[in-house]
């Protein structure tokens, strides 16, 4: 061997210091992209539409009654039924959701294969998104909690406390949370759209929220100007906002005045 | 010999620390394969290194326990393989995160705001056993080394045996139980606590077996013991073949039908052919694990095993290489002759070391053993006697630590159930057992002594744990930075720069004959009144925040009338932005004027 020891062990840790710099994440190797045009959403939205999902099987479920955990409200359990005979699959509502919550575009590449950041996708013909279930199999699995229920029936997410760990989306019965892969703002896949809705960073878990701050705005709202209990009352999110055939409706299950309940409960 | 597998190791380790490095910077998607399986290699190679892991400690805490007499040598490089398994399985899971920063939020660990991991989840159960497993697996190899020089220390070993055997089998349950507990139907089972320990002992005893053929002898005990294991694998791939119609068939070959061979003699005399039979089982094992994280991996057109994946199996198989052998030629030289340190090797003298040792303990011990075989007096045994007071106390501190989970705030809003926390019972109870046991030993009985380059490396661990508790504590930065959360906030409001100078008009008109329209007092008028109105300070602002100036606005204070029925709230809360707009100009014009 014409290498003494000394310079072998040079050359390794030079060797060895390349890979740690590759490791320094933070560092922005590449320039910041300027924010996509509203034309790519809506690009993106009829892409993922045309790529067909295998069929669901439609299993009956009963009116959900007040949530069962502790500190649970007894007068809010807000959520969302879509009636599939109305529904005629336009996608109207996954372009007016990504716009809400500022939901990203994704790589060419991932499209290929399919995979989209919407909150709301099209399966089997039918709009699906988070199903906020009561006793959520992915709140229990979250380590740091950042999974986690609001008394009024949503499975909410904090992003702050994520850290990415997917247990959550491994134990999604519906498959419907979203994991940020790529840095979509340094990306140039990210646009700002709606101010009360943070853009998400890389690494965190994400899913429909059932538009939780026009909620807040209302209860905020409706709290200071009047001693009533509030109810919810009136509040509506961006996929039944822009559902035009009125299938998607967003109400309150334990509102007897809410449209959810009027509307379209199974007599 | 050892120099020549450590420079393969650098091979494979170099090139692997490029793909780590890469998968660091790239995240998950480096070497994710289908958004759907969200896990992928990591996790895989997590499993398969846990598993590893458990050699070292089945070998020597739980023969040790049983009193089944194994010579120290492969006793201690089971410990040792143990700890450098255990190495990988740290790194794996910690590199998989999406936010690697937040590591420390996964460990039931209350932080200064009140945040707590949430004791439900498998990960949380995870952490913890792995954590005391890897500290207890430490300690017990230390004593293990130091007990040469020090033989009052080999008393400790025993009830440190006892506390490391269930710790074994109750880790990797709770491995398994990451798994166990999800909706995924491939993943539940109630046998799978079984499944994982069973394919645990087995490919750890691989992984001894595999290196005691570079050391250059074998034990039949163990080579047995291994076949053994891969019949009872074999079971349970066709039991789960037969309930979910799922099968690995690489797996199934490799690990289940090689192993077979060790029955013809030829391949089981042939050094060669131990370590083909080993490094099989291992390959098999391997895949298994792949196969049960992300079933996809051979179907799927999208689903590929890139080079990153294969890079992240270098890393560790090259680090592990790097690490063991390393230290193995440590101890060699540490010791004066390896022959010293790791005890006989040829079997026939075992029975005779075995005697003496027997008779050396006893000596010493002072008391008479009545025993034979396997029967152990628990009452009256001497390790009983030892662990009393440990175990007193490790149950006092898991009843504590239960209590204060069941008080945290967090849990008001989730279920938490006993059945949540029990998968940390045994965990905390160990670690405080041990710990009691070790400062009991140093401080009262004083059974052994630091040399103080141990005590420096003590004490610098101690105070390096202590750092990351604090840091833990205090918390990263949750919060966005208050510029941008103004923006935002004005972003919200609504107030716009084309709002600005409505507001303004709106502060001339109404604020401006005590604030000033710039911001600053109207001095002639203002000094009649006590107290002075505060100077407009940005930082000011900020402590206060907008909601509760918009009500001193609303509702005055002091020297300053009621604003209400004079505006409406919108424009109140107009006027506190544009507070904060002159705000930002004041200290420019103030530098100015002194100019």
């Amino acid at each position: 061997m014409g290498m003494n020891r000394r310079d072998f062990i040079k050359s390794c840790s030079l060797v060895a210091m390349m890979g740690l710099l590759g490791a320094c994440r933070k560092i922005p190797l590449d320039k910041i992209a300027g924010e996509p045009s509203l034309k790519q959403f809506q690009d993106e939205v009829r892409l993922a539409m045309s790529q067909t999902k295998k069929m669901l099987d439609l299993v009956k479920v009963s009116k959900p009654g007040p949530l069962r955990i502790p500190g649970a409200s007894s007068v809010n359990r807000f959520g969302m039924a879509i009636d599939l005979d109305l529904c005629d699959g336009c996608g109207e509502c996954i372009l007016a959701c990504n716009l809400e919550n500022n939901v990203p575009l994704v790589t060419a590449e991932e499209a290929q294969k399919g995979h989209f950041m919407h909150w709301m996708e099209l399966r089997g013909g039918s709009p699906l998104m988070c199903a906020h279930c009561g006793n959520a199999p992915c709140e229990k699995v979250c380590p740091t909690g950042a999974a986690s229920h609001t008394p009024d029936g949503l499975s909410t997410m904090m992003y702050k406390r994520c850290t990415g760990s997917r247990f959550c989306g491994a134990n999604c019965p519906i498959k419907a949370r979203k994991f940020n892969f790529n840095d979509a703002q340094k990306m140039g896949l990210a646009r700002k759209f709606n101010n009360e809705v943070p853009l998400r960073e890389k690494g965190v878990m994400e899913k429909c929220s059932l538009c939780l701050h026009r909620l807040q705005n209302d209860r905020l709202q409706f709290k200071t100007l009047s001693a009533e209990e509030w109810r919810g009352r009136g509040v509506t999110t961006a996929c039944s906002d822009a559902c035009k055939r009125r299938a998607i409706i967003f109400g309150n299950w334990l509102d007897e005045k809410s449209p959810l309940v009027r509307e379209k409960l199974p007599t | 010999m050892f120099r020549y597998l450590m420079a393969v190791g650098l091979v494979l380790f170099l090139p692997g620390l490029y793909a780590l490095g890469l998968s660091l910077y790239d995240g998950p998607s480096a070497w994710m394969v289908d958004s759907q399986t969200f896990w992928g290699t990591p996790i895989s190679l997590f499993v398969f290194w846990i598993g590893l892991a458990h050699a070292g400690t089945l070998l020597s805490a739980v023969f040790v326990a049983l009193d089944i007499k194994l010579d120290r040598r492969t006793a201690l490089i089971a410990e040792l393989s143990t700890l450098s398994s255990l190495v990988f399985a740290a790194i794996y899971p910690l590199m998989h995160l999406g936010v690697i920063e937040n590591f420390y939020m996964v460990a039931p660990f209350a932080d200064a705001r009140g945040n707590f991991a949430n004791v439900r989840s498998p990960l949380v159960w995870d952490f913890c056993c792995i954590a005391v497993y890897a500290l207890l697996s430490l300690l017990f190899f230390v004593t293990h080394l130091k007990a040469r020089k020090t033989p009052s220390l080999e008393k400790y070993r025993k009830p440190m045996a006892w506390l490391l055997f269930p710790l074994v089998l109750w880790v990797h349950t709770i491995v398994s139980l990451d798994f166990a507990t999800t909706f995924v139907p491939e993943w539940r089972g109630a046998f799978f606590p079984v499944y994982f320990i069973a394919g645990a002992i087995f490919s750890g005893l691989a992984l001894v077996n595999l290196i005691l053929c570079t050391e250059g002898y074998r034990v039949r005990l163990l080579e047995r013991l291994q076949l053994i294991c891969s019949w009872f694998m074999c079971a349970i791939w066709i039991w789960d073949f037969m309930l979910k119609g799922s099968f690995c068939t690489s797996a199934f070959v490799f690990a289940g039908l090689f192993p077979q061979l060790r029955m013809v003699s030829v391949i089981r005399e042939n050094k060669w052919g131990r370590v083909a039979l080993s490094l099989s089982v291992l390959l098999g094992l391997f895949l298994e694990r792949l196969y049960l994280v992300s079933p996809e991996f051979g179907s799927s057109a999208t689903a590929t095993f890139g080079w990153v994946d294969l890079g992240l199996l270098m890393f560790s198989v090259g680090g592990f290489m790097l690490v063991f052998f390393g230290a193995r030629r440590l101890l060699d030289r540490y010791a004066e002759s390896a022959g010293s340190y790791f005890g006989e090797v040829d079997g026939s003298d075992m029975a005779k070391a075995e005697e003496a040792e027997e008779a050396e303990r006893e000596g010493f011990r002072g008391i008479e053993k009545t025993k034979k075989g396997f029967y152990i007096q628990p009452w009256s045994s001497e390790e009983y006697r030892q662990l009393r007071f440990p175990l007193l106390l490790g149950v006092v501190v898991t009843a504590l630590f239960t209590l204060w989970i069941f008080e945290q705030q967090s849990f008001e809003n989730v279920e938490l159930s006993f059945a949540n926390v029990i998968p940390l019972w045994y965990p905390l109870f160990a670690f405080m057992a041990a710990l009691t046991l070790f400062v009991r030993a140093y401080f009262v009985e004083k059974s052994f002594v630091l040399h103080r380059a141990e005590k420096i490396i003590g004490g610098a661990l101690l105070l390096c744990l202590g750092a990351c508790a604090g840091a833990f504590f205090a918390g990263g930065a949750s919060e966005k930075p208050v510029e941008q959360f103004v923006r935002d906030m004005d972003a919200v409001s609504g107030v716009h720069a084309e709002d600005l100078n409505r507001v303004a008009m709106v502060w001339n008109a109404r604020c401006a004959t005590c604030h000033g329209t710039d911001g600053r007092f109207n001095e002639k008028f203002v000094r009649e009144y006590y107290p002075v109105p505060q100077k407009l300070d940005l930082a000011r602002l900020d402590s206060l925040g907008v909601d509760s100036l918009v009500r001193v606005v609303w509702n005055g204070r002091n020297n300053m009338n009621s604003y209400a029925g004079r505006l409406t709230l919108d424009e109140a809360r107009g006027l506190v932005l544009y507070m904060r707009h002159l705000a930002q100009k004041v200290p420019e014009e103030e530098t100015e004027g002194k100019k």
